[in-house]
This record gives structure tokens, sequence and C-alpha cells, in this order.
């Protein structure tokens, strides 16, 4: 027996492994890559389908679907951008450089979208573009019968909805850039001559070119990954195509393959926003920013801003909220809630904290393992955490399915695969958002906390937690909104007889119940708001501490 | 503030081992149900107020399902599965999903309309009829559903989107009834007449052509009698088509139940099953929408053509699984929107 063998039988292999590995990146890195390796677990699924797949599967998809599937794809990824882009800049802009009569309600209004699903955007606004719709009422009492009703099954509906609902990650991002930014820049160029519009195209759009970009990525890979308005408005897009490979045909590896085009495009995608970002970081030091008094608009312009900004609310929050009102009102009177409406209520509440608990648990040793030190792998570690805004729901749902029934069999049944396909699908949001917290972290002030006698536990607990507790809370609030809101994984993965808010929503609205499906939509909206209003104080306190 | 935090996650933690631990209960069958709930459970009221077996629904589309139900395999926690489609029901039986039920429980439902190995049961079927507005004009040539491919009707049709089960379920008839050939001129022909512009629901269909905007539509019979019901006065008809001397008949489709090949709880299942065989569950099951009983002898709601009194396709239910990915082939060949 040789020397080796004999210490091959002392540790274990996988031990081995393990310790390397901890040698290599310490602990924390250790985390991460059990974090990542857990993220990546729908991915190997995708891999592995999509291998079995023969060379003439996959030439059937490239001669019949892909092409046509590329184009309907992209084709509304750009126009959704272009439409979130005029919407999401130009109320910003607005909100930040002007000082007008409910310029704090405004705010509000342009983040209230995010607390409708794209589901129920389509559901409602298909409703009202009917004959008997109130658009539809109001567009025949103006137009007539000689102009056709806007048709919303077709690429310019799903646009409308996808930007309604996805345009507000561009206000929030560019108007917190434009807050935190220096106006000496505008003002040196106001007094060289430059008009207002000129200032706005040649100072700030270049400087918010960051922030302008984040979001965009933000709104397009919701649109890669969108499941509810697609499907709603049977408009083929990879997800769309996808589930019906896998649940029209049965077909998993053809459904595989198709994901796997759509992982690459989703890569190609990020890795070049995450280029042009790199290349594109401007710095404002403290001492140039200062509170500058706002502009205060005339009542002429405050005509102007209420009318372009009242308008973008009554799509993108006041018809749909008055739709659910109403049919909300309908079925209190006709006392069609009983208690099981609360249960779903609460369940919706208790998933949707516990996968946003999760989450920022698990997104902090990836988040923090790359602002320490930044390596080759910690970026690829970054980039295989956002497998959750690749995938589509139904392919991820199925991955994890898998996952825990051949690996963890003993969890199956309870919550575990739902929580873990949420945590899994929303974990590149909690990343994100730790990361931009954690880069206020110089290495020196965690230095200075060891040199002061804090362990790492310590330091941690007392230095690093309390100085990224805002981003902390940015994350889990962002998670939350995305899970209560979460449609496919959850119908796949709920443990029988849990239904949740979105499931009912979709259950009574493919039944045409509306009177069932407005309250649901009215309580998943009203169980956001609190959420919402927590971000909207945290990013306030942390703009005046600056 | 973190002290709270924490004691949040324990509570979250516990709430959901507890949520885990209160699903498992004895006297209980969950039921994965691709059907409406609004339909079933009247019905699964009345069943557990008369034997104290309490029924979970878990309600999902029919296709998402039977995947659970396979990538489960041994560890599925269903003991049913009900879909609306017999495509789907006979998919189950060949991915090997349900289990054979007593013959002497199903034996009051005719074989066409079940599978040959006993592994599911239709409970409920549909019809596959034109739905006419009665004003319209030069209609009298449609006799069959091919006439439906005839270009006097270009702009004039009303047909769902060809990913509708329905829809893919009454081609499979057509193409088992007729062949290949005849079926592809006919869909190009749809194509051709209706130019782009497709319906997402049934209803719709029915309301446009109530409303004129269109003249003729292919449906499910009861959403005719669902829109007749809501407004008595809309100017449509039922025209139930091929029903000339060599007419292949009207296209029938079953809603029906299989029990999982892994369910602990057969004996418990199949009670659930006799009752809804039993006459006045299968009144109620159809009932609740207007469908046709499958047993021989219960009659549908009064409204409605009585079963027997037009000619119906022969095709076994079953077909609908065993050549539904070549109706889907058939219809990626077309391009059928």
């Amino acid at each position: 027996m040789s020397i080796a063998e004999n210490t091959l039988e002392e540790t274990p292999w996988p031990q081995k492994i393990w310790q390397a590995l901890a040698r290599r990146v310490g602990w924390l890195g250790v985390l991460a890559t059990v974090v990542v390796v857990v993220a990546a677990v729908p991915l190997l699924f995708v891999i592995f389908s999509s291998s079995q797949l023969s060379l003439s599967g996959w030439q059937a998809l490239w001669s019949q679907r892909l092409p046509g599937l590329l184009w309907n794809t992209l084709s509304l990824a750009v126009l959704v951008a272009i439409v979130s882009f005029i919407l999401g800049v130009s109320s910003a802009w607005l909100i930040a450089r002007r000082n007008f009569v409910g310029r704090k309600v405004a705010t509000w209004l342009m983040i209230l979208p995010l607390a409708i699903p794209t589901y129920v955007f389509a559901h409602i606004y298909t409703i009202l573009f009917e004959e008997e719709g109130w658009i539809g009422k109001t567009w025949l009492a103006v137009f007539g019968d000689s102009v056709a009703i806007p048709d919303l099954y077709s690429v310019w509906g799903v646009t409308f909805i996808l930007s309604i609902a996805g345009f507000s990650y561009v206000f929030l991002l560019v108007r917190s850039a434009l807050e935190h930014s220096n106006r000496s820049l505008e003002e040196a160029a106001r007094i060289q001559g430059l008009s207002p519009i000129a200032v706005f195209w040649r100072v700030n759009l270049p400087l918010l070119r960051p922030a302008i970009a984040a979001g965009l990525s933000l709104v397009v890979l919701h649109v890669l990954s969108d499941f509810g308005a697609v499907s709603m408005l049977r408009y083929q897009t990879f997800t769309l195509s996808i589930y019906l490979q896998m649940n029209g045909r049965f077909d998993y590896q053809g459904a595989a393959g198709l994901s796997m085009v759509l992982v690459l495009l989703s890569f190609t995608f990020l890795i070049f926003e995450r280029w042009s970002r790199s290349r594109q970081r401007y710095y404002a030091t403290g001492t140039q920013l200062r509170q500058a008094a706002l502009r205060k608009a005339s009542m002429f312009e405050q005509c102007l801003i209420w009318s372009w900004l009242g308008l973008i609310t009554l799509f993108a929050f006041a018809l749909p909220m008055l739709w659910m009102l109403d049919w909300s009102l309908q079925a209190w009177q006709q006392d069609l809630l009983d208690e099981s409406f609360w249960g779903y209520v609460s369940n919706s509440l208790i998933i949707a904290a516990a996968a946003a608990t999760l989450a920022i648990i698990a997104a902090f040793p990836v988040a923090f393992f790359h602002t320490r030190k930044q390596s080759t792998l910690s970026t690829s570690y970054i980039q295989l955490s956002s497998i959750g805004f690749v995938l589509p729901g139904p392919v991820i749902a199925l991955g994890v399915l898998s996952f825990i029934l051949f690996v963890l069999s003993p969890l199956y049944g309870g919550l575990a695969a739902l929580l873990m396909a949420l945590v899994v699908r929303f974990l590149p949001l909690a990343v994100q958002s730790q990361e931009a917290a954690l880069q206020n972290l110089t290495p020196s002030i965690e230095q200075a906390g060891r040199i002061l006698g804090a362990g790492p536990l310590e330091n941690l607990r007392r230095v690093v937690l309390p100085m990224i507790s805002n981003g902390m809370i940015v994350a889990w609030v962002l998670v939350f909104i995305d899970a209560m809101k979460e449609l496919p994984a959850t119908l796949i993965l709920r443990p029988t007889g849990f239904d949740t808010l979105p499931v009912r929503i979709w259950i009574e609205a493919s039944e045409e119940s509306l009177e069932l499906a407005a309250p649901a939509a009215l309580m998943l909206v009203l169980g956001t708001l609190p959420a919402l209003w927590i971000m909207m104080r945290n990013e306030k306190q942390s703009v005046s501490k600056v | 503030m973190k002290k709270y935090w924490q004691h949040g996650v324990v509570g979250l933690i516990l709430t959901a081992l507890l949520a885990t631990a209160s699903i498992v209960q004895a006297e209980e069958l969950i039921v994965y149900s691709g059907r409406k709930d609004k339909f079933i459970s009247p019905l699964i009221k009345q069943f557990t107020a008369e034997t104290g077996i309490k029924v979970v629904l878990h309600t999902a589309k029919s296709t998402a399902l039977l995947n659970k139900l396979r990538i489960e395999g041994d560890r599925t926690v269903a003991d049913l599965f009900i879909s609306n489609d017999a495509g789907n029901l006979q998919t189950g039986t060949r991915l090997g999903l349900f289990q054979a039920i007593d013959k002497d429980l199903i034996k009051v439902i005719p074989t066409n309309l079940r599978a040959d190995d006993d592994t599911w049961v239709g409970l409920s079927a549909r019809a596959r009829v034109l739905v006419v507005n009665t004003k319209a004009k030069d209609l009298d040539f449609v006799k069959s559903v091919f006439d439906l491919a005839d270009p006097r009707l270009k702009g004039r049709l009303a047909i769902t989107h060809s990913s509708n089960g329905s829809f893919i379920a009454g081609v499979t008839v057509y193409q088992q009834s007729t062949s290949e050939s005849v079926v592809k001129d006919w869909l190009k022909g749809m194509k051709d007449n209706v130019g782009g512009k497709l319906f997402s629901k049934h209803s719709k269909i029915v309301a446009a052509v109530a409303s004129g905007k269109k003249d003729v539509g292919l449906v499910n019979h009861y959403y005719i009698y669902r829109h007749l019901a809501k407004h008595p006065d809309a100017p449509i008809r039922v025209l139930i088509p091929d029903q000339q001397d060599m007419g292949m008949g009207v296209a029938w489709n079953v809603a029906g139940i299989g029990i999982s090949k892994y369910t602990k709880k057969k004996a418990l299942a199949e009670k659930l099953i006799a009752y809804l065989v039993s006459e006045k569950g299968q009144s109620q099951f159809a009932g609740a929408n207007s469908e046709y009983p499958t047993r021989i002898g219960v009659p549908a709601a009064a409204i409605v053509p009585a079963a027997g009194s037009y000619k119906v396709a022969d095709v076994p239910m079953r077909d609908l699984g065993t050549h539904r990915i070549a109706t889907l082939d058939l219809l990626d060949a077309i391009g059928m929107p």
C-alpha cells in the first residue's frame, strides 16, 4: 500500500477539495461558491437536457423556430427599451430638476407601477380594450367605427404593457443619479450659453449613461424573462415558446435547446452591459456636491409637466387601479371574499418575505467576495448568479424540481422547492444592490476595525453590516416585490393547496371571473406598497446624508 | 433592531415548517386539476359532505400538471389527475403516470370515452360546433367544418389560436376521420380567411359573432349557451356540422380523470371516481358547464341538443393523445397562427 493511498483514506476527497478551495479563496469564497453552485442548478439542468438533443433536433429548431423567435424577442426588447427610456428619463429629469406643486406625489406615482405585475396589466388592458371596456367605449365614442380599436395581441400591445410595467426602473436609477450628480457642470454649460435642452443632451445625458444603461438592462432582462404578459397576449418570444415546447409537446430537450440559446443571448447582453458600464464611471468628489435650489416651474410649465406625468400615471397606474377597485367593490358587495382569500394573502406575504430574507443572506457572500478582491473567479460568480434573470421561470422551476427530487428528496413536498426557485430567480437583484452598497466600503475602513481589535465576525457585525444596511434593505425590498408577483415558478412548485395571490389571479383570470381576480390583484398591489415605502424612505435618507 | 430581524427569520422558518406539516393528513385526496375550479368545487364540497373525505384541489394547466407528475414520479403527492382534454389524459397514460381503475366501476361509461387499459375515464363531453349569426347572408353553403376554408368566408370567420387545446383536439379528430391532405388544405384555407386576426378565447368568438363583427365561428358548444344565458336575445344559433349523409359527424372531446400510479390511497380515490360516475355525480359534473354526461342514460341540460340526436365522429377519445404530436407537427408545418 503506497503512502498516497494512505492519505486518501484519511481525508476523503470531497473534504480535500473543500480544504484546497478554502485555502485558495478563503471561507468567504467557499460560501460564495456554495451559493453560486446552487444558483447554477437550473443552468446545469438546461445544459444536461439540451446535450441530449440530437443534431437533427437542433437543425429542426434552427430552421423552424429560431429565426422567428430571435426576431420577435429582440425587436420587442428594443421597442420596450426605447419606450421605457422616453418615459423613465423624461419623468426623472422633470422631477429631479424642476420644482412644482405635488413633486413628491409625482415621484410616488412614477414608482407605483412596480407593484403591478405584467400579467395583471395584460389581463386588465385586454378587458379595457374590448368594445365594452372603458378604453374601447371611449375609442368608439371618439373615432366611431371607422378606426379599429388597437389590437393588444400584437408587438405594439406587448410593448405597451411591458413598458408601463418596466419604465419605473429607469426612472428610479436616473432620478437618483440626477440628484447625486454635480450641478455645477450644468450651470457652467448654461453660463456658456447652452439652452436647457442642449444642456440635457450634451451634459446630463452623457453623465447619466451608466444609470440609464443599468435601468434599461433591468428592463431588457425583464422583457427576456417575462412570461405573464407574453403568454396572455400570445406573443411568441423565447419564454413562451419554451413553455409551449415543454407543455404542448412534452419535449424537454427541445425546450432546453431553446433555453440554451436564450441563455447565450442574455449572457452576451449582460457581459456587454457590464463592459460598457465599466468604461463609464463618473466620480463626484464630496466638496463639489451641494444642494442647489431647484428651479421653480412657471404655471405654464407646471401644466405641461403635470399633463405629461398625468398621462403616464393614467395608463401605468390609475386606470388599472380604478378597474381593480371597481371589481373588488362588486366582489365585496356580493360577499365573495371568504376566509380562503385571506389565506392567499398571508401565503403570499410569508413566501415573499421568506424568499427575500433568504436571498439577501445568500447574496451577501457573493457580493462581498467580489468587492473584497475582484478576480476573474469573483466576476464569473457574479455573472453566474444572474442565471435567475436569464432563464424563464418555468425552466427554473423544472430545474429546481429535479434537483430537489434527486438530491434533497426529504425536503420535497414543503416550501423548500418554491423558496429555492424564488431565491435563485431573484438572487441577481439582491447581489446587484448589495454590490452597489458594498462599493462605499473601502478596505481602509475594514482594516481600521481590525487594527482596533475587532475579530472578523465582530468587524462584520459592527462595521460592514451597518454600513451596507441601506443596500440590504433595498435588496430585500426588491426581492420581496418580485417574489410577491412571481407566477410561473410558483404555479409549478407551490405545495398542494398552497395558493398565493398570483396563482389565484391566474386561476380566476383564466376562468374569466373578474370579480374574483380583481381583489386578489388589489391585495397584491397593497401588499407591496409598504415595501416600496421602506425603499423610498431609505433612499431619501441616503440622499440627505450626502 | 437586529434582534427583531433575527426573530423574524426564525418565525418565518417555523411558519414554513408548520405549513409543510399541516399538509399531511389522513382521509384526504389530493387532486391535480386542470379543470376550472368553479365547475368542480361545488361537486367536491358535496362529496366531502357525504363521505367525510377531504379533497384538496391543486389547480393549474393540465399540461403543466402532467409535467409535474412526470418529474415527481413516485414522490408525487397527487392521488388523482383531472383534465379537460382527452389528449392530455392519454398522454398521461403514454407516460405511464396512471394506474388502471376498477373495471366494474367505470363500465357504465362507453369504451370509446375512456382509455383502452382503463387508466382514465371520461366524465363529461363537449361538441365542436359552429356558432352562426342569424342575420348573416350567404351562409347556406356552410354544412361542414371543412366549408370554413371556403374563400367566400374571407374576413367573416372566427377561430382560436392554434395553440388552443380544443382546437388541436378538433383537428386531430378531423384528421382521423378524413386524411392529412384534406385537413392540410382546410387549415390553409382557414388561415387565408382569417388573415392573422385570431381569437384568444372561445367566449370572444361567440361575442364577435353575436355583435355581427364575424358571421361564423368554430367553438365548443357550451360557450354558445353561456352567452345566450347572459344575452337571451343575441342573434346567434348553433349549427351542428357534418351531418350530411356521408358526413363525418361532430368532433367530441371529453374531460376526465385518472388515478396516479403512485398513490397510496387507491381505494379512497376510487370512491371519488364512483361518485363522479354515479348518476348524480354525472349530472353535476357535466351540468356545471352544460356539457354531456358520459354515462349513458344521464341527460344533458335541456337547452343542449340531446346526445344521440346527431351524428358524432367515430374517433375514440384516446386517439386525441396518440395523434397529438402529429397534429402539432401539421399545424407547425403550415405555420398556422
